[in-house]
């Protein structure tokens, strides 16, 4: 099943190769883009250390223009999870240029809540092998969602504002029923509605200086979570979020520096869980102030005007991002990391990373009960590609 | 209900800023000044390094001016711009 549709696929690209080939321009454009990646991960924890290739991610987009107004835009991510393909659908969405200020799309996208997971988590566009802190599994931020989004921006005198106004089925809050050690977390990765509420979201950038180098952003995404007819029913969560960027070419320090921040919360109003009676004894339900937090700051600098070629594709990266998730869950857990990087761009497309982290954790689901803190160190060697 | 006054009341917000930016003409001279190859150096840098113009041919950088325009938030004037200055210049 899964061998005919990615043949069925591969002739579909071929088809489109041949036919672009002999139509020099039309009205329809069909075109593949991606990236994918490989590398070598170590770490080093108190219980031990590991090191292993990881990678081999492969993921094809699609991209189908119809017009000067029209496009489908689709993410297919491939990857081995445990020696088995898995395939998803990182975003499927149609968009049409409505007039010079708005834009609409339709289907699953990318959210713009915050900028890291709709603008810099691409292997080859993030400077670091890992995500920051929050983001991703278990994360308390949402990456996509299913529903309708109208977007553009307008200059400003020199600055310029960009917003979006999006609603989506949204995330589903994990009740302990199935994992009780997770009660209180959202599941980012539910796109089916477990309610008839839905989420509303939006983003307001700004970018203040007439050479676009800088951008504030304000981000808000909230809706009920609990599932319809259930006592979840009107628990509601709340996140919002402000990001930062700053890129710009220097001439007295020959090179472009990068600077880009992100801070996220994520709240969900009060409700009473189960309690699991492997951790937990006395009184039948338990309750605490669900807030996460999470914050990330990057800095990065490339000395592109150098007239050394080597120099000019050499990259030094720092970043520092934090996680706080809520005191008396199960999965209360405070994580700080600082990771450095040296990348060396082969093209403006493919990069060598190779990044050193240190972790410093307290908590965290996974982590055995009473472990107190925990350091560890880790050493990604990672080659990634656009295309 | 309070969910329909905010929708409204942000759409409202956002079509008021686009007349009102579009009203401004002597403002909106300011960025129709800037040259395509000149929102290329600005705009094409600030999520990933700046792609050469030499990467795509004519019909694929249209395409992915397309996609851009929707990724960076860019109005159609700037990209169109910035599309023309990669295809002469690919
Ligand atoms: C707001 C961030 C942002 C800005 C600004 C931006 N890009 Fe991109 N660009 C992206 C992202 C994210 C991708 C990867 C697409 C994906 O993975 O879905 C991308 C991908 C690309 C690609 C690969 C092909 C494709 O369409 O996926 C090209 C080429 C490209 N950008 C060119 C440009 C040009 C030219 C500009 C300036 C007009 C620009 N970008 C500005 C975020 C940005």
């Amino acid at each position: 099943m899964k061998k005919s549709f990615i043949l069925l696929i591969a002739l579909f690209i071929l088809g489109n190769i041949i036919h672009a080939q002999d139509s020099k321009s039309s009205r329809t454009q069909f075109m593949v883009r991606g990236y994918g990646h490989a590398g070598l991960d170590y770490f080093k924890t108190p219980d031990g250390t590991d090191a292993s290739y990881v990678g081999a991610a492969f993921a094809p987009i699609f991209l189908f223009k119809q017009g000067n107004r029209f496009m489908f835009e689709s993410e297919l991510e491939f990857v081995l999870e445990e020696n088995k393909l898995e395939i998803n659908l990182e975003y499927a969405n149609l968009m049409f240029v409505i007039n010079k200020y708005l834009m609409i799309r339709a289907g699953k996208f990318l959210l713009p809540f915050g900028t890291f997971m709709e603008r810099l988590h691409p292997a080859w566009i993030n400077r670091l092998s890992s995500k920051p802190l929050g983001f991703g599994h278990d994360g308390i931020a949402p990456a996509s969602g299913i529903g309708l989004e109208l977007r553009g921006s307008a200059p400003i005198g020199g600055s310029t504002i960009n917003y979006s106004i999006y609603s989506t089925n949204g995330p589903k809050l994990k009740d302990g029923s199935e994992e009780p050690e997770e009660a209180g977390m959202l599941n980012f990765e539910n796109y089916i509605d477990n309610n008839i509420n839905k989420f509303i979201g939006g983003r307001v950038g700004y970018l203040p200086l007439n050479n676009s180098s800088m951008e504030f952003g304000l981000s808000y995404f909230t809706g009920k979570v609990g599932d319809k007819g259930s006592i979840y029913e009107d628990v509601r969560a709340s996140l919002w979020a402000v990001d930062f960027s700053y890129v710009k070419q220097i001439s007295p320090i020959q090179g472009v520096i990068d600077i880009k921040a992100q801070y996220n919360q994520t709240g969900v109003s009060e409700a009473y869980y189960p309690e699991d009676e492997e951790h937990r004894d006395s009184t039948d339900f338990y309750t605490f102030n669900n807030l996460s937090r999470a914050y990330y700051a990057q800095l990065s600098y490339r000395p592109s005007m150098a007239g050394n070629m080597f120099l000019k594709n050499l990259e030094i990266v720092g970043r520092y991002s934090e996680l706080n998730t809520p005191e008396g869950s199960d999965w209360e857990s405070n994580i700080n990391e600082l990771s450095f990087g040296l990348n060396y761009w082969i093209t403006w497309r493919q990069v060598v990373k190779i990044n050193y982290g240190i972790v410093n954790s307290e908590g965290g689901h996974d982590a055995e009960e009473g472990a107190g803190k925990q350091k560890s160190n880790t050493l990604f060697v990672h080659w990634a590609i656009g295309f | 209900m309070k969910k329909l006054i905010l929708i409204s009341a942000l759409s409202l917000s956002v079509t008021a800023l686009a007349i009102y930016s579009s009203s401004c003409t002597s403002q909106r001279e300011i960025a129709a000044q800037k040259s395509g190859a000149e929102l290329w150096g600005q705009n094409c840098i600030r999520c990933h390094n700046i792609p050469s113009p030499a990467a795509y041919s004519d019909v694929e950088w249209e395409t992915i001016g397309l996609h851009m325009k929707e990724r960076a938030n860019m109005t159609k004037e700037q990209i169109d711009k910035v599309v023309m200055f990669l295809q002469t210049v690919n």
